[in-house]
């Protein structure tokens, strides 16, 4: 092998390797970390919700007629429009409820078992009409969804029949079963429990995404809000016969729609710029290091002709001069990829304790440098096989 | 001699367009990473009331539950203080009658009903903000007509009324309305300012909810709370209920109002929290207020800082893109250092002929900006479009566009990218011992 000759011609072009080994470290040092930036907004993207998230519309009626002024109008306006809007060709399911899926909050209180140790958990809570099950497509997994009869219109009520999330039964009774048991808030009102659904993933400021309960009810303060699960596609068709219906049992309004897909857009437009930033440097810093390592060893190449002449006409062979270059390429790839992977955990220190990051996967470093060696391995293959070619006579020639 | 270096300079350019093309790309490709991500991050990141934010701070008490603290987020940025981010009403409205304050203005947003002339619009509900009168100058809001309302509208709960451009537009076809009347809620209003367009990259008056959001396009007295009966309609907090009425509403613990105050000396800021650390002792003997004192007066800044509205993300992408603008340059100098020494018999001809080797070095280096210089240009084009389009990804109307500073920022750091790759080429030409390339 001809380690000894690559090595001491190496250490008379110290700056090209230098240029190199630079350049594959920092390259492989923001690779590892923009692989690692992007599979940890991937994962937070698929993260599950449960519900039918792509079918789901957010039907708002914002009334501006005084009549909607008295509470008792606005009661039966909502229970006018769950009438109108159950049954709408195209649709599956509808809710009334102040519940929207992923715009990154809601609301939230705290609540204790009754008969429990008196420990408070902090927990969101929404007001839905019994269709909120089969709007979202989670499932009662015990006990029984709520009924229209469970809902008390009563002004000054306080208690409340209620369904919670699984995780929010496993936090609160550890194992036993919720269906039946009973929550106590701050205000002493009783919520009672009657059954228990799966599965509940709403991203909140807190940490308390899975646990949820609707507590059986009418939400009709500040415009009263929808939530309608149609047939795959049919979005766009069923939002002209929506607005008809609800501005026929009431026009002293008016109404505005948003796809729940729209807030989960909106919801990981962070995630997407930085997924898609992240690749397009991951892209483009292969292509120019790439181009680099292309015209580096070119340039070295043409330098080196009478050298390769003279070997050539010294008995040396074609694959011999091709196995020299990929060699020399290998030993200063290697050398810069041992640099890259001591800069890429240097960077993604900084990154994790300046800025924001997750820990370095060894495995994205792995992937990196075999990336890195194929690119290395391609990106040398074209001069080399040009230094292969040259011809012994060279060595004949005068200076 | 400026004139003939970048003659000979462009003349070598164009002998090889090929390479010429891909030096720029490189430069360009590099500076617009750069540019972009850090102009994404600046525009986060920089001060929204230069010289003025130093003086404007948010107010935050601990009114919460004896038996639990305010709790703190686990995705989004740590509280260093965990309390209620909003003060209820009656605190709120308490501490404006304070005159250690400049100027201060509570504030909160409601929807509320509008009712324009029937032939120009139907009624629609809008975002309206509850100010005082003081909100105007102190967020440098701009106006087109008139002008906020005055210290006897606040007291008086008067039913005047500021619009945005955008209304003054769709309900009065862009005239000068100040004077004309405008019903919102159960109420009629008399306009008395329209806004110039007024798009803040961030909503610096309220950065607890979406501080990317556009401004509310109405304004009316925060005083009018009480007798219209308006209820907020963002973010609000409460751990203890309350009886049935609105002046119960209005008395509870629940948090819904921000409380900004202008302090403009050292001694303004200690008096002020003076003040509300008495106001809440106060409080407290009365059996409010049952936990430790807990009282924040936080500068705007320091406000953007805690409510994370510069994404740390932000900063990792910024510094990924400058690492990649470092690799383009290291990838010049491989380029031009194979460019300036297939030039070497020229070189010594040029250095036998009596140019010394500070001409020869001037004469690459300048090659090496003219060259930096334009991938710099052709990088901040290229950025801009980028720029267009990451602003629509962040809300539909945020504009994010290269500010002057940007602009010098990305001249600056191309031709720092442009000597840094061509300082090795150009000192090793000018280094070459023209005798041994002048043999034959």
């Amino acid at each position: 092998m001809e380690f000894g000759p690559i090595v001491r011609a190496l250490s008379r072009n110290r700056m090209r390797v230098l240029l190199i080994v630079l350049q594959i470290g920092i390259t492989l040092a923001v690779i590892a970390n923009a692989v690692t930036m992007i599979t940890a907004n991937r994962a937070k993207m698929q993260k599950e919700s449960g519900f039918d998230d792509d079918n789901l519309l957010w039907v708002y009626s914002k009334p501006f007629a005084e009549q909607f002024n008295e509470r008792s109008f606005r009661v039966t306006t909502t229970q006018a429009d769950l009438r109108a809007l159950t049954g709408i060709p195209g649709t599956k399911a509808v809710a009334n409820t102040n519940f929207i899926p992923w715009q990154g909050g809601g609301s939230s209180g705290e609540v204790k078992a009754a008969g429990g140790d008196g420990t408070m958990y902090r927990t969101q809570e929404y007001v839905a009409s019994p269709g909120i099950m089969d709007t979202l497509n989670v499932h009662i997994v015990a006990g029984r969804n709520v009924r229209d009869n469970d809902i008390d219109l009563d002004p000054n009520a306080k208690n409340s029949t209620v369904i919670i999330s699984r995780a929010l039964e496993q936090l609160v009774f550890k194992g036993k079963s919720a269906v039946g048991q009973q929550f106590i808030e701050p205000d002493g009102s009783v919520d009672t429990i009657v059954g228990v659904f799966d599965k509940f993933y709403n991203p909140y400021g807190w940490p308390i995404h899975e646990y949820t309960y609707f507590a059986a009810g009418l939400v009709a303060r500040g415009g009263a809000r929808y939530l309608v699960r149609v047939e795959p596609g049919k979005m766009k068709d069923v939002i002209p016969e929506i607005e008809r219906r609800l501005l026929k049992v009431n026009d002293g309004r008016n109404v505005d729609f948003k796809p729940i897909d729209e807030f989960k857009t909106q919801y990981f437009s962070q995630s997407r710029i930085i997924i898609g930033a992240m690749t397009g440097v991951i892209i483009l810093l292969v292509i120019v290091t790439g181009l680099g390592i292309v015209g580096v060893t070119s340039f070295s190449v043409t330098e080196r002709r009478k050298q390769i002449g003279t070997r050539r006409a010294l008995g040396a062979t074609k694959p011999a001069i091709l196995r020299y270059f990929l060699l020399e390429n290998w030993i200063v790839t290697n050398t810069g990829l041992l640099l890259g992977i001591a800069l890429a955990y240097a960077l993604n220190f900084l990154l994790v304790t300046k800025a924001s990051g997750d820990k370095l996967d060894w495995r994205f470093v792995a992937a990196g440098v075999v990336l890195l060696w194929l690119q290395g391995l391609f990106a040398t293959l074209a001069p080399a096989t040009r230094a292969a070619a040259v011809s012994p006579v060279i060595a004949t020639r005068a200076v | 001699m400026l004139a003939y270096n970048a003659r000979i300079a462009t003349k070598s350019l164009k002998r090889n367009p090929l390479l010429t093309a891909i030096v720029i790309a490189g430069i360009a490709l590099g500076i617009c990473a750069s540019t972009t991500f850090t102009t994404v991050r600046h525009m986060f990141a920089r001060d929204p009331l230069p010289g003025k934010s130093g003086k404007l701070f948010y107010v935050r008490m601990d009114n919460w539950d004896p038996a639990n603290a305010y709790p703190t987020s686990d995705t989004g940025p740590k509280n260093p203080h965990p309390l209620p981010p909003t003060l209820s009403f009656r605190d709120g409205t308490e501490l404006l009658r304070s005159h250690i304050p400049a100027r201060q203005t509570a504030s909160y947003f409601a929807n509320l009903a509008v009712y324009p002339e029937r032939r120009i619009s139907r009624p629609y509900q809008t975002p309206v903000r509850l100010v005082t009168s003081d909100f105007f100058p102190m967020f440098d809001v701009p106006f087109e007509f008139g002008h906020g309302w005055d210290k006897r509208a606040d007291a008086n709960a008067e039913q005047v009324l500021v619009i945005d451009h955008a209304t003054n537009e769709k309900l009065f076809g862009g005239a000068n309305s100040v004077g004309k009347r405008l019903r919102v809620d159960s109420r009629d209003f008399t306009i008395v300012g329209v806004l110039a367009p007024w798009r803040p990259f961030i909503k610096m008056f309220d950065l607890m909810q979406n501080f990317v959001g556009d401004p509310e396009p109405l304004y009316i007295p925060f005083s009018l709370t009480r007798p219209m009966q308006i209820r907020n309609s963002g973010n609000s907090d409460g751990w203890k209920s309350f009886g049935p009425t609105f002046d119960d509403f209005l008395a509870s613990e629940t948090d819904w109002v921000q409380l900004w105050v202008e302090l403009r000396t050292p001694a303004d800021v200690a008096a002020y929290r003076q003040f509300i650390d008495n106001y809440v002792r106060a409080e407290k003997s009365k059996g409010r207020f049952p936990r430790p004192l807990n009282n924040q007066i936080t500068s705007l800044l320091d406000m953007m800082q805690e409510q994370g509205v510069v994404n740390p993300a932000l900063t990792s992408m910024a510094a990924m893109s400058i690492l990649f603008l470092v690799i383009c340059a290291l990838n010049l100098t491989g380029l031009l250092l194979g460019k300036f020494l297939a030039r070497a018999p020229e070189v010594s001809v040029r250095r036998a002929l009596g140019a010394t080797r500070g001409d020869i070095f001037v004469q690459h280096l300048a090659e090496c900006e003219i060259v930096g210089v334009a991938g710099g240009v052709l990088g901040m084009l290229l950025s801009l479009g980028v720029l267009r389009f990451i602003g629509k990804l962040i809300t539909a109307t945020s504009v994010i566009s290269l500010d002057l500073e940007m602009i010098v920022a990305a001249l600056f750091l191309s031709l720092v990218a442009g000597a840094i790759a061509g300082l090795y080429p150009a000192w090793r030409i000018c280094t070459l011992q023209p005798a041994v390339q002048l043999k034959v």
